[in-house]
């Protein structure tokens, strides 16, 4: 009895303690990594995180499956972009008016497609997607298929002192950081208060939710915005950081089916669930891309470099990592479909029943 | 005006290729409510098949399909039975998530195995053309126009006609009812993945000697095959029939009046509105 | 005065009418029986009420506002509930998560909502299921439920559509008990049931409905001793 209590009062402080000792690693961590590549994976993990934090919010909670945020990261990036190459405005300014423009289209975008529901809210969620696409490649403001490439990031000041000039990767850590803790503390007080309770009633049954008082185009929408706010920033970040966006990158089919996947695999509907799913997911990905895998393979001398495979695998392995997106996403749709979070608790209540 | 008539012929000729894409499409919806992302990827492994039994064995295109519509045909039926099926009951959403997948893993294969180089499949005729009242009409598109009258024709008279078929249409009209009037469920769900695949796949080949062929290709023609449903009415195959003909136009005259730039943001918004107003498809009865 | 006046009201599906012209008054604190052959139109009727869809024509009329096109949030939120005929428990959530969703009808607090919903718990006698998950009671436990989170909207009107159907007797004696226990309480209600033994027991009035017309109305006497209704049932079979 007196260890159930333990556990019991472990449970809600324990997870606290180890959120505040794991961020602060994170803060840490710059001072003691050097390797500016390992930085760079923390950068990319941190904007999937966001991304996938800020779909959590209408896919996982409110279970409006969007497969069309790539419009809002695409916004967003464009925004912050735009108005900083071709208009002098500084970043730190651009991402909020990113996020304004970016919410604002999207309640124009969610009170007329909210009303539809299931695969047909899918549907078009992709088209809405799919027309900015078409239309960032047709205007000259966002400067076509040739996308916008940023010459340099004016200094951030505060009064006359430099605070960072953007020449290291170790600014963008930080910033990356702050918005997905940020993120992540409003899911937190999302799932804790009345907007997460109307928010899983919507998900688990529109006509019900609907009969108890809940009126559905405002909350769907509430939480469209809270969405969007997440994948804009995400947005702007990634065109900052990576300094050059095109439609092809930010407004694609393909990143929209990735911004879900991140949320799938970790797990949809939990607080973590979108940052397991871009630990698992990004770093696995980039060493794919960067030909690490096979080349440790080579490395580790279980496959030799002369052979066929192992010649194949150096040339194709870099190619395959959208092939595992797509093999680890029927597994998860398959074997676990609360995803990777879900599938360990069913495991440890499974162990748990064994043990009492 | 001439130009007008030269881009409405291409068009209907696109179009019942296009046609064929949305049949395929919506007798998956009508049969189990899912909608298949990776339509467009059957498509592209229908485009490959047909390029390599040209490159090595010689046959020409529109020879081929009577390879390909049955590999085709057992292909989507091997992913019904082992991948689809065990969705059935679960999220619309969860459905969708694993067509994706599957799509992935379809057009990724295909790029680690054959690179995503752009190939071209040459025949003699690839640009040849006829000439009939002042307007030039490609050689190509008009055989696979006309053998895509065929394909049409049979897959009337099957659904129509014959038992299956109209077990087929039993069960996209009401599952549960056909489950009840015992009608094997199941089988018919794996028929219908069968057929979805192998008209996808035919349309891939029909087409295959006037597209590009590469890996990622499939993606333009899902979001297609999408549009052709939605406006026929998902579900109705004469709806997609009527659908793909017209898209196919609109295509091709938009893109003479519109630009061609724009003409996709047309097709989108168009396909909005008719989710949004008329969810039923244009011809489809509004029920309120 | 009465709580809830139905006037004239029809509803129309393309060429066919589910409702014609059906009017009757309800008075505040009764339990009045809504009854009929299936397809008679009952269920429609509720979804005029509650504003699931508008009546073609007619008004209804409930503590003063007219409901008409009114969205069931915004119905719920004036006082009436309803419960459905097939159970909707939010699967996901836990029995008392469920009520809460009701409770936040009336109040932003979490903390609020929670004792609210656990005094509805304890009034359908769920208290001891309050952490499990909704998807994964009995169906007779789902019925209950489910009058907990309408409960928890703090109705003046409760519309019930059987709540008893699917249920073993012992189930059903305690929904009747808990039925005649709201109204202790001085909520109004509407029920439809099949279960004309129950019915009859717990209705102060009575509606026959019959081909989406009213039939009859009066007390369980009266309805019992009507010649059209029994003709409409044996008929109706």
């Amino acid at each position: 009895m007196r260890s159930f209590m333990h556990n019991m009062r472990g449970a809600s402080v324990f997870p606290i303690l180890l959120t505040v000792a794991g961020a602060t690693a994170l803060f840490l961590l710059p001072n003691f990594v050097e390797s500016t590549y390992a930085l760079h994976i923390m950068i990319l993990i941190f904007i999937s995180v966001i991304m996938g934090t800020g779909w959590n919010i209408l896919g996982g909670y409110t279970g409006q499956y969007s497969v069309g945020h790539a419009a809002y990261f695409g916004i967003g990036a464009y925004t912050t972009l735009i108005l900083m190459q071709y208009h002098q405005v500084a970043p730190w300014y651009g991402v909020w008016a990113g996020v304004v423009v970016a919410v604002a289209i999207a309640l124009v975008v969610g009170s007329i497609c909210f009303r539809l529901r299931g695969p047909y809210f899918v549907l078009a969620s992709i088209a809405v997607a799919e027309i900015f696409r078409v239309t960032a490649l047709n205007l000259r403001l966002t400067n076509g298929a040739e996308g916008i490439l940023i010459t340099d990031i004016p200094p951030f000041k505060i009064g006359n002192a430099v605070v960072t000039d953007f020449m290291s990767k170790v600014p963008f850590y930080y910033i990356g950081l702050v918005i997905l803790i940020f993120a992540i503390i409003v899911t937190w007080m999302v799932q804790n208060s009345k907007l997460g309770y109307y928010f899983q009633a919507i998900r688990e049954d529109q006509d019900a939710a609907h009969s108890l008082g809940i009126n559905l185009t405002t909350y769907k929408n509430a939480a469209l915005a809270i969405s969007v706010v997440f994948t804009s920033m995400a947005g702007s970040l990634y065109g900052l950081y990576v300094g050059f966006i095109d439609p092809s990158t930010v407004l694609a089919l393909d990143l929209s089916v990735h911004i879900v996947m991140i949320c799938i695999i970790g797990g949809i509907g939990t607080i973590w669930g979108p940052a397991i799913g871009a630990v698992i997911l990004v770093p696995f990905s980039e060493a794919l891309r960067s030909n690490m895998i096979a080349q440790a393979l080579i490395d580790s001398g279980i496959i030799s470099e002369n052979s066929r495979i192992g010649a194949f695998l150096k040339d194709q392995l870099s190619h395959a990592h959208v092939l595992i997106y797509g093999i680890l996403l029927v597994i998860v749709i398959l074997y676990m479909p609360d995803g990777i979070l879900g599938f360990a608790r069913k495991l440890l209540a499974k162990r748990r029943k064994e043990a009492a | 005006m001439a130009v007008f008539f030269q881009s409405l012929i291409s068009g209907i000729l696109i179009g019942g290729v296009y046609a064929l894409i949305g049949i395929g499409l919506t007798i998956i919806f009508g049969v189990m409510r899912v909608i298949n992302f990776a339509h467009g990827d059957l498509l592209m492994v229908g485009m490959y098949l047909t390029y390599f039994l040209f490159r090595l064995l010689h046959i020409d295109p529109f020879v081929s399909i009577i390879v390909t519509i049955p590999l085709m045909f057992l292909y989507g039926a091997f992913l019904q039975k082992f991948f689809i099926n065990r969705v059935l009951d679960a999220l619309p959403q969860n459905q969708i998530l694993l067509t994706i997948g599957l799509g992935l893993v379809m057009s990724n294969t295909v790029m680690l195995a054959f690179t995503s180089d752009y190939r071209i499949l040459t025949t003699a005729y690839s640009s040849s053309s006829l000439r009939l009242l002042g307007l030039s009409i490609s050689v190509p598109l008009l055989i696979s126009f006309t053998i895509t009258l065929v394909i049409t024709a049979v897959l009337y008279w099957f659904l129509y006609r014959t038992d299956t078929g109209q077990a087929i249409r039993a069960t996209a009209q009401d599952r549960s009812a056909a489950q009840l009037m015992g009608i094997n469920v199941k089988r018919m769900s794996i028929i219908a993945f069968g057929l979805g695949a192998a008209l996808a796949g035919t349309a891939g080949a029909l087409i295959s000697p006037t597209y590009y062929i590469y890996p990622q290709v499939g993606s333009v023609f899902t979001l297609k095959a999408f549009v052709i449903t939605v406006l026929g009415g998902m579900g109705s195959i004469v709806g997609a029939t009527l659908g793909g003909v017209l898209i196919g136009v609109v295509e091709s005259v938009g893109g003479v009046y519109v630009g061609s730039g724009w003409k996709d943001v047309v097709v989108f918004i168009v396909f909005l509105l008719v989710l949004l107003f008329k969810p039923s498809g244009l011809l489809g009865t509004s029920k309120d | 005065m009465a709580i809830l006046e139905i006037k004239h009201v029809s509803k129309f599906f393309g060429g066919l009418a589910a409702n014609s012209n059906v009017s009757f008054e309800m008075a505040q604190g009764m339990i009045m029986g809504l009854i009929g052959p299936n397809g008679a139109g009952k269920t429609t009727l509720f979804n005029c009420i509650t504003g699931y869809y508008p009546p073609s024509q007619g008004d209804v009329i409930f503590d003063g506002h007219r409901m008409n096109g009114l969205h069931p949030d915004a119905v719920c939120k004036l006082g009436m509930a309803r419960t459905w005929q097939k159970v909707r428990p939010l699967a996901k959530m836990s029995v008392v998560d469920n009520v809460m969703v009701g409770a936040l009808c009336r109040t932003n607090s979490l903390k609020v909502a929670r004792e609210m919903a656990i005094e509805r718990i304890k009034i359908v006698g769920l208290e001891n299921r309050a952490k499990v998950l909704a998807g994964s009671l009995p169906i007779g436990e789902r019925k209950k439920l489910e009058v907990a989170r309408v409960l928890a909207t703090q109705p003046k009107l409760l519309l019930l559509d059987e709540v008893m159907g699917g249920l073993n007797p012992t189930e059903s004696e305690e929904i009747i008990q808990l039925i005649l226990d709201i109204k202790e309480i001085g909520i109004t209600q509407m029920v439809i049931e099949h279960d004309m033994k129950a019915i009859m027991r717990i209705s102060d009035r009575i509606v026959v409905l019959s081909s989406g017309e009213k039939l009859a109305e009066g007390n369980p006497q009266e309805i019992v001793s009507n010649k059209a209704v029994v003709d409409a049932y044996l008929g109706g079979d």
